[in-house]
């Protein structure tokens, strides 16, 4: 399966307004916690995980941020995707004690350990690919960033 | 035969491309290696028989074996000097 085939339109967020970390987090819970794609410990979960095992990823000129957790807290596989109005901090993958600046988040909920790789090599072609993210970030409608991620179809 | 373990925090997202790449990586230098995906949590118990740790995480303890930090995989940023790395360990 690629990438495109686990974006949701009802989990895409454009333009979103949150304060920090955790009212992000909670706000992508809600959504996928109403339609059924996730248990409610995920946020919980989600929140610890990033606590011990931050996702920022720094990638030079920009910043995006990977949250997941433990695959059984998931009910239906999904990539929630929000670009954020103003940024919110993360802590980086490799280094707990740095911080970025992140407004591309892709919320991760995949409940299958070891596969779905064509799918996760996409997301690693994609938050590597400048132009594309700078796409995301002005799209303005939830149906533009799907538009934009289905181009980026292999 | 040497054996890798490859980790991530929850053992699902970024080690599944980390373990694609260093098999890939073994195969072109005909290196014969186990390539053993795992939570970074899990490691710990998993060292005593494994030569190398390979996480796209902070390492939340120290370890008996080696270990390289590989988040550069995910960002693409100067992933031959990593594969370099890699390859002298195992040798």
């Amino acid at each position: 399966m690629s990438l495109y085939e686990f974006i949701r339109e009802d989990l895409i967020k454009v333009n979103l307004t949150v304060d920090n970390q955790d009212q992000l987090f909670e706000t992508l819970f809600i959504e996928a916690y109403q339609r059924g794609y996730v248990k409610k410990d995920y946020l919980q979960k989600l929140k610890e995980r990033e606590a011990v095992f931050p996702t920022g990823l720094s990638m030079g000129e920009y910043s995006v941020a990977i949250p997941h957790t433990d695959p059984e807290f998931i009910i239906n596989p999904f990539i929630a995707v929000a670009t954020l109005e103003k940024p919110v901090s993360f802590h980086l993958m490799e280094d707990k004690s740095k911080q970025t600046e992140v407004n591309m988040i892709l919320m991760l909920g995949l409940n299958e350990p070891h596969s779905q790789l064509k799918m996760l090599q996409e997301i690693m072609t994609l938050i590597q690919d400048k132009s594309k993210i700078e796409q995301l970030l002005k799209a303005q409608t939830p149906i533009e960033v799907q538009e934009i991620l289905k181009k980026n179809r292999s | 035969m040497k054996k890798i373990l490859v980790a991530c925090g929850a053992g699902i997202a970024t080690s599944t491309v980390v373990c694609n790449r260093v098999e890939n990586l073994l195969k072109e230098n005909g290196i014969e290696a186990e390539v053993i995906q795992c939570k970074i949590a899990e490691v710990a118990n998993r060292q005593d028989d494994a030569d190398l740790i390979v996480s796209t995480t902070i390492l939340p303890t120290q370890y008996k074996i080696p270990a390289v930090i590989v988040t550069a995989y995910i960002t693409g940023i100067n992933m031959e000097a990593l594969d370099q790395k890699i390859i002298d360990h195992l040798k």
